[in-house]
């Protein structure tokens, strides 16, 4: 299973704490240990000393107050207290401080041993009674902790403190690592298996999140916007094709209904007029005439055949493109001049695409730029084809940006460079107001298994939009 | 008395044939003929002639464009549209344009002479072939209920649904269930095929879906 990202975060968190923690406690009850068997070992001696010096010095006397002065006396001053008990709890001799020994003092304490207690503030001391001489009197010796040990046993307090400050900045990055990294990642998690790419945009930018993860929304930002842009372009590019096929079957309708139905209806006229009585003379006029109007039908819808589907195409590149360059001619009233390299070979559809481009070429050379001579070359170069269409009409200044050029409705260069990228070729266009127009196309003759790149530095910079610098090379 | 007939259309060879039939009938002289829409419209208005066969489509004006001005200036000349093909969503614009006959051009010359004589006394004549397009000739339809036929007539005028519906006070909703209803007795798939297999049955008559 894949552990989730805040699970992991945390533990790396929390792990480094509690071992710091659980090492920082060790100390500290080893520490407490040590205070309090420091503070038991000195009351211990503190009081067998003294119970010791009483035995000795008082032997069978009662203490006097000498003895008492003598006892108290001693060395330097010592932390803690000493007081000598009678049996009955009446105070023979004590320390100066004594009252606050009494405030410890409890029946139960139990004999020779030091124990630690606490007074109503709280404040820890270790206190021990001995017995002297049988039992007649008491020793009993009592120390602060804070007297003898202050700043060790201050240590002590800083454990809980510790524990909450640790909790605390723990908790502190756990939210910080929650709110910058983990929040803006689900989110982008969820955006991204919401987005339907090439329709949806994420938002480009989270503030909130780190700068990485910012930076990864940025590029899938791109990204997306990047595949909207292509789906729209691809969209386009069909509801395009699908016009045009339209406008062609239109224009395939209005021809077959202007042209060969008109033929067949005169016909099927005239041979009812032949029918007809009448004399022989009329009746034979009507008979050439539908012979004369089956004629013309027939070449009608020969024309319409060859321009649907171009018989040359069989014939290769050079005799394809003599036999589009006749019609054309004849079509539009302009010269169409074919020089063809009879050795150029290549695949159907790139036959084809050369043959509708130099189809459209013409119709645009013609209709846009009332050119009168057209001289399309087409031969061999660095392992490629190069084919190239010049004109001497009015020209214009190229459009970079073939989606734009679609978007204007020049959809002749549009389909051209569409065509071009198609054979992972490229197309350039050279024209300016009153100089014509030349176009150079360069592509492989064959489909890229074998790879040639013809025309490498044909590519001129003279308003050359590259087919494949367009947005739309896939 | 003959019936002074004018003749437009833009294929030569077509006008060649049709006017070669008008020459031939007795009863019918052939007062001119025009190549476009605006010279048809010249030659109307000037030789006001009995009848005139328009072609619908001609470069200029077309045909049903003619019609509506013949009818817009109040002309006394009854008019026949001519197409190359079967043309049924022209039949109804044809009509509302004022036309009185709709021929196919492969009409016979029988054929023509009576629709131009039967349009010529006021009457309608409507090509057998452009309704024999549509269903089967002996096929005798279920009637129409009285809404039925009331919502057939209105669409006819080239309303939509939903001017159907405030016209009769009904919803939209039942509008487009008789026209469904309408459609199933018909054996029709739109509503131009509705229309013309219900003059074609005598469901509805034409006059009934030009008052």
């Amino acid at each position: 299973m894949r552990r989730h990202l805040l699970v992991v975060l945390t533990l790396s968190i929390l792990l480094p704490m509690f071992a710091v923690l659980l090492v920082a406690g060790f100390g500290l009850v080893h520490h407490q240990w040590a205070v309090e068997f420091v503070a038991r070992s000195y009351v211990e001696d503190l009081a067998e000393n003294v119970a010791s010096r009483i035995s000795r010095d008082a032997g069978p006397y009662f203490p006097t107050d000498m003895h008492r002065f003598r006892i108290f006396s001693w060395g330097p001053s010592l932390p803690g207290w000493v007081a000598v008990l009678a049996a009955d709890g009446k105070v023979l001799m004590a320390s100066p401080g004594v009252r606050n020994l009494a405030a410890l003092w409890r029946p139960e304490l139990p004999f020779g041993k030091a124990v630690e207690v606490r007074d109503k503030q709280g404040e820890r001391y270790t206190i021990a009674v001995y017995p002297v001489d049988e039992g007649s009197r008491y020793v009993v010796a009592a120390v602060a902790w804070n007297q003898l040990l202050g700043p060790l046993v201050r240590i002590g307090h800083l454990w809980p403190i510790l524990i909450v400050l640790m909790t605390l900045a723990s908790l502190l990055a756990i939210w910080a690592l929650w709110r910058w990294l983990i929040v803006p990642l689900r989110n982008m998690d969820t955006e991204i298996s919401a987005l339907r790419l090439g329709r949806d945009l994420p938002r480009a930018d989270d503030p909130q999140a780190v700068l990485e993860v910012g930076r990864i929304r940025h590029a899938l930002h791109r990204l997306a916007t990047a595949a909207i842009e292509r789906n729209d372009l691809r969209n386009r590019y069909v509801t395009d094709i699908v016009r045009v096929q339209e406008d062609e079957k239109r224009r395939i309708a209005r021809e077959l209904h202007d042209g060969p139905l008109q033929d067949i209806t005169a016909m099927i006229q005239q041979v009812r007029l032949y029918r007809m009585p009448g004399a022989e003379e009329e009746r034979g006029r009507h008979l050439n005439l539908v012979e004369e109007t089956a004629q013309s039908a027939v070449r009608e819808l020969r024309a319409m055949c060859d321009e649907l589907s171009p018989p040359w195409l069989e014939l290769g590149v050079a005799a394809a493109l003599t036999g589009l360059a006749d019609r054309l001619s004849r079509s539009f009233g302009v010269r169409v001049v074919v020089e063809a390299d009879e050795t150029v070979e290549t695949t159907p559809e790139r036959v084809l695409a050369i043959f509708r481009i130099l189809q459209e070429a013409v119709s645009n050379a013609v209709r846009h730029g009332n050119a009168t001579e057209i001289t399309a070359e087409i031969g061999r170069e660095n392992g490629g084809i190069r084919f190239t269409i010049r004109d001497n009409g009015s020209g214009f200044t190229p459009d970079l940006d073939f989606e734009h050029l679609r978007v204007q409705g020049h959809r002749g260069l549009a389909n051209m460079m569409e065509r071009m990228t198609l054979l992972d070729g490229t197309m350039t266009i050279e024209s300016d107001a009153g100089r014509g127009t030349l176009l150079v196309f360069c592509f492989p003759d064959r489909p890229p298994e074998e790879p040639g790149i013809p025309c490498t530095e044909g590519i001129r910079k003279e308003g050359g939009p590259r087919a494949g610098d367009g947005p739309g090379e896939r | 008395m003959t019936i002074r007939v004018l003749l437009a259309d833009d294929h030569p060879l077509t006008r060649a044939g049709l006017s070669a039939y008008l020459q031939k009938e007795t009863g019918i002289e052939l007062v001119g003929e025009a190549e476009d829409g605006i010279a048809a419209w010249d030659l109307v208005s000037k030789l006001r002639p009995d009848v005139a066969l328009l072609d619908i489509r001609m470069p200029g004006a077309d045909g049903v464009t003619v019609a509506r001005q013949i009818k817009e200036a109040g002309l006394p000349v009854a008019v026949i549209m001519l197409t190359s093909y079967d043309a049924q969503q022209y039949v109804l614009a044809s009509l509302r344009a004022g036309a009185k006959g709709f021929v196919l051009k492969t009409v016979t010359p029988d054929n023509l002479a009576r629709a131009i004589q039967t349009v010529a006394r006021g009457g309608l004549y409507l090509d057998p072939e452009v309704a024999s397009a549509v269903g089967d000739r002996d096929f005798t339809p279920e009637p129409l209920s009285v809404r039925e036929r009331e919502v057939l007539i209105l669409a006819a005028k080239g309303l939509s649904s939903k001017e159907v519906a405030s016209d009769l006070f009904i919803s939209e909703r039942t509008v487009q269930t008789h026209l469904a209803s309408i459609y199933d007795k018909l054996g029709a798939r739109n509503k131009t095929e509705a229309l013309l297999l219900a003059l074609k049955y005598g469901v509805v008559t034409l006059e009934e879906l030009l008052e």
